[in-house]
């Protein structure tokens, strides 16, 4: 659960910074593609994967992985479910999921610019690194730290949120690139609207 | 004498005054608890323990949804409520939000475990031999969005089969979440705040509910804009109470008003009004300063019955007065008249009140003591009193009024009336046949009782909002130990799943959800070895680049103390009925339930454990004391009979019981043509039309046929009191006392009309006498 809560974080944080460079608005559609690479601890080789995402305020996120495992991530308000090949495989709804509701709360004020929120949990430190922004976020409480399972999380801004990496109590790394990213304007597609509908 | 015997009861009304005026002054205490009125006469102790269980927790628990569209704005009100009604010593705990470091606690009692610990859904999948579902859940959670575990989890449980069965843990309201300390929930652009807490008092205690609704009042009105919706039996209790209490006032009001003018239109004159107050006021006070030494408290509902007392304790007055009409009668001759009638008619009212106490309800304990004390009361001070009082000189009846009486009179004796009386009798048969083909009963406690509506309404929000569904129904498991318990539980799991499947239940609390069996702990064991670890665990390994894994090994198994020990929830303990040398008893909560005729049944075959419905089982209580009540009838007859056959024979005895028995026959039917349902309080209400009845059959007998058109006047006086006071009960909003007083409003006039009948049994009286 706690593992989640981070996630959230992380989809918090990257809207975050999306309002940096330009806010999301409603009516508009962030898509693009992405790799995830985990590091994790007792794992000889890095578990990678990549797929497509979709951001659509209001609504929710949606990550697909493609290879080479494929397996949709939805995440609402209402929590995460996953499904592969169409069958859910998991879902974890908010009230499981301590913070995360709360975080999503926070992403209109994120999506609108306001970083109040996340202030009120990180401290944000930025710097520039080459030809990024790089955000740096710590969790300003020791307890938060341990509930949200993150030790830091920092943030590479071009005009869009380009990589995160992600640094875990237990040792674990995760690098999330993104490419290829447009924002569209106009209403999600009926796929989207049908992945978002199965998560509530 | 009589001076001395004045003189004495005199100082009795002064102590009474003093303990009752005492009683007031310190604050009367009241009881509002409806069940407090209900008998506890469950003949398994450990099914009442559990009742009793269940029913306190639901009593004492408050439930408080804060709500606002500003999170950070309902998580202050929230906070400022409940910090307001800790510190003001009205909660005894907050329940239902385990800390972080309970949570973190019991994740490490559970997890040296994890290999007994699934959840039954992929218990049921590795039953059936699905053990492919399980990895490929497993890779979406290792390949999905960040990941949702993280190495060394995967590395201990590699097929994340741990994390599955703590998300399935049975945790009540599903819709909240741990939020910032609070359980929350988000709902159109509103954040949901839940607040739930165990009051330090009773709950009621009209005292208790004085003191907190008005500060919790005030402390919601300090938080503007913020919408606070309250579930609780306190609330339930206070809004019952105040409508019992207004309902109270009013009655007396004009149950007193309406006496009052009879008394000043009937006898012209102040003085009967007076004194018909002295004895009114002097029978209540004793009522109320005896039934708080015997009972400690007094129910709101026995006030509210007490209050028709005065309708009955003017009677007397009514009586004694009455003999003002009477020509052959001065001042000095009134009581030597009327004492034998009074007295016969207090012991036979005494006697109707005291069967009341033969009823297994408490709250008509105290009703019965109320009224027998209070009859008492304002029979002795008529007789001791009225005559150092009475300047009251004949007074002539209207002629109209002498007319009617005589009439009534008449037609029940004179022979120019028997074709008249054949018919009405033929017209009572009929009455009786349409009125019986259509009686109905009604026996749910639900339907008896008035709940505010307002508050249901909030309840049904906060249940809708929060997924608050706790009903009160349970069942009871109980064995020789905790596994062979557990066992049981779980094999009742098994089935109430169906019914969750089945959309008839939401959903059940059990021990056994939160740790299985011994054997199934072992079960759970053998089935990850052989559905995953044995087949499956190496490729998947190879598949996501895990090195080793780090099983769980332990030979022993999870005990439930161990999980109860860490108490990261405040409701688990109470699950555990007993556990002792002589055997272990847990309770199954159910939330959701929308058939109970079919958990009834599911739990039939299965030794060891009972299903409790205390709604239905009150309700049937109410069925089977319906049919006591009636029993009661005719031992309260059977008690008066005596009486009665000692001053007028056997015959005359039989005479005089003839018009009450009647109205008792006609009144159901009379209630079945008009729709009303006969219910347990209708049958209370016939003891009452019995011995009022008899009453004025007494008062008609004692006439020894003269036929006097005052003694008829007195006794519709006397009637119409009573009729104005319980008749007053038919207008009530709580369904049980309209039942009670539609009963008496048309049971008492019956009787009246019918009283004269009883008039010839005074000649027998009289010859037996003189013979």
């Amino acid at each position: 659960m706690r593992r989640f809560a981070f996630s959230a974080y992380l989809l918090l944080a990257t809207f975050a910074v999306h309002a940096q460079t330009g806010t999301l608005k409603n009516g508009e559609v962030l898509r693009g593609r992405f790799v995830q690479e985990r590091f994790l601890v007792g794992f000889s080789k890095p578990v990678v994967s990549e797929g497509s995402f979709a951001l659509l305020p209001g609504f929710g996120l949606i990550w697909q992985a493609e290879s080479p495992f494929p397996v949709m991530t939805v995440i609402t308000g209402n929590g995460l479910v996953q499904s592969v090949d169409g069958s859910e495989t998991a879902r974890l709804t908010a009230s499981r999921l301590p913070f995360l509701p709360r975080l999503y709360d926070m992403l209109s004020g994120a999506l609108t610019g306001n970083l109040l929120a996340l202030e009120n949990e990180f401290s944000v430190t930025s710097a520039a690194d080459g030809r990024f922004m790089r955000l740096r976020l710590e969790p300003k409480r020791a307890d938060a730290a341990s509930a949200l399972a993150i030790v830091s999380l920092d943030i590479f801004i071009d005009r869009f949120v380009e990589r995160v990496e992600i640094l875990k109590p237990g040792g674990d790394r995760d690098r999330l690139i993104f490419k290829n990213q447009i924002l569209h304007k106009g209403e999600p597609t009926n796929a989207e609207l049908r992945a978002l509908g199965a998560a509530k | 004498m009589r001076r001395i015997a004045a003189i004495c009861w005199l100082a009795v009304v002064v102590l009474n005054v003093c303990y009752a005026g005492i009683s007031i002054i310190r604050g009367l205490p009241l009881q509002t608890n409806i069940l407090s009125l209900l008998p506890s006469e469950e003949q398994d102790h450990v099914v009442q323990q559990a009742k009793d269980l269940v029913t306190r927790e639901l009593m004492q628990r408050i439930v408080l949804l804060v709500s606002h569209e500003d999170p950070a704005q309902a998580r202050s009100a929230a906070a400022l409520i409940q910090d307001g009604l800790i510190s003001k010593g009205f909660l005894l705990s907050v329940v239902d939000v385990p800390s972080m470091e309970r949570i973190k606690e019991l994740g490490s009692v559970y997890f040296p475990y994890r290999s007994g610990l699934l959840s039954d859904g992929d218990r049921e999948v590795l039953q059936q031999g699905r053990g492919d579902d399980i990895v490929r859940r497993s890779l979406s959670q290792v390949y999905g969005f960040s990941g949702t575990v993280d190495g060394r989890l995967i590395a201990r449980d590699p097929f994340l089969l741990f994390p599955a069965f703590l998300n399935s843990l049975p945790v009540p309201m599903s819709k909240l979440r741990l939020d910032d300390g609070f359980l929350s929930t988000h709902e159109d652009g509103k954040t949901n705040i839940l607040l739930t807490g165990i009051l330090s008092d009773d709950s009621a205690s009209l005292t208790f509910q004085r003191k907190l609704i008005p500060q919790l009042d005030q402390m919601i009105a300090s938080v503007p804009d913020v919408s606070v919706l309250r579930l609780g039996a306190i609330f339930f209790a206070y809004s019952s109470a105040n409508l019992a209490l207004s309902e109270t006032a009013v009655l007396s009001f004009v149950s007193l008003g309406a006496s009052f003018l009879l008394l000043i239109l009937a006898f012209r004159s102040a003085r009967p009004l007076f004194l018909a107050m002295l004895a009114i006021g002097v029978g209540m006070t004793c009522a109320l300063s005896l039934c708080l030494v015997w009972f400690g408290e007094i129910h709101v509902a026995a006030q509210l019955f007490g209050a028709s007392l005065i309708g009955v304790a003017v009677d007397y007055a009514l009586i004694y007065f009455g003999q003002a009409f009477c020509l052959h009668h001065n001042v000095d001759q009134r009581l030597r008249r009327v004492f034998p009638g009074l007295l016969l008619g207090m012991l036979t009212t005494v006697i109707g009140y005291a069967t009341l106490a033969l009823s297994p309800f408490p709250g008509l304990h105290q009703v019965a003591l109320f009224s027998c004390v209070g009859l008492i009361a304002s029979f002795l001070t008529v007789v001791l009193w009225f005559p150092y009082f009475d300047r009251l000189q004949f007074l002539s009846l209207p002629v109209r009024m002498r007319r009617i009486a005589t009439s009534l009179w008449q037609f029940w004796s004179h022979t120019r009336f028997s074709s008249a009386r054949f018919f009405v009798f033929v017209g009572f048969i009929v009455l009786c046949i349409s009125g019986y083909a259509r009686i109905f009963t009604d026996d749910d406690i639900r339907n008896q009782q008035s709940l505010n509506a307002g508050l249901l309404l909030q309840q049904s929000e906060i249940v809708r909002i929060a997924g608050f569904s706790q009903s009160n129904q349970f069942f009871i498991v109980q064995g020789d130990n905790t596994e062979s318990v557990m066992r049981l539980e779980e094999r009742l799991a098994d089935r109430l799943a169906v019914e969750v499947n089945s959309g008839r239940l939401v959903n059940f609390v059990s021990p056994s959800r939160f740790v299985p069996s011994a054997e199934r702990q072992e079960q759970n064991r053998q089935l990850v070895y052989s559905q995953l670890l044995k087949e499956r665990l190496q490729a998947y390994k190879e598949q996501i680049g895990l090195d080793a894994v780090i099983l769980d090994e332990r030979s022993d198994y999870l005990g439930l103390e161990r999980v109860l020990g860490v108490g990261a929830f405040g409701f688990m303990p109470k699950l555990v009925l007993f556990n002792s040398s002589a055997g272990v008893g847990h309770i199954v909560v159910l939330e959701g339930v929308r058939d109970p005729r079919s958990l009834r049944m599911l739990a039939n075959d299965i030794p060891g454990i009972r299903f409790v419905d205390p709604t239905a089982d009150y309700s049937s209580l109410f069925a089977v004391y319906r049919q006591r009540a009636l029993v009661l009838i005719f031992v309260s007859a059977g008690l008066m009979f005596p009486a009665l056959a000692w001053r007028y024979g056997w015959g005359g005895g039989l005479r005089v019981t003839l018009p009450p028995v009647l109205a008792l026959v006609l009144t159901p039917a009379c209630m079945a043509l008009l729709g009303q349902p006969f219910t347990f309080f209708s049958a209370m209400a016939l003891v009452l039309v019995l011995s009022m009845g008899v009453d004025y059959a007494v008062f008609c007998a004692e006439d020894s046929g003269s036929e006097d058109p005052a003694v008829l006047i007195s006794v519709a006086l006397a009637m119409l009191t009573a009729l104005l006071s319980f008749g007053m009960l038919a207008m009530s909003v709580t369904a049980a006392v309209k039942s009670f007083g539609l009963t008496m409003a048309i049971g008492l006039p019956l009787a009246y009309l019918l009283a004269p009948i009883g008039g010839k049994a005074g000649i027998v009286s009289r010859r037996v006498e003189r013979g």
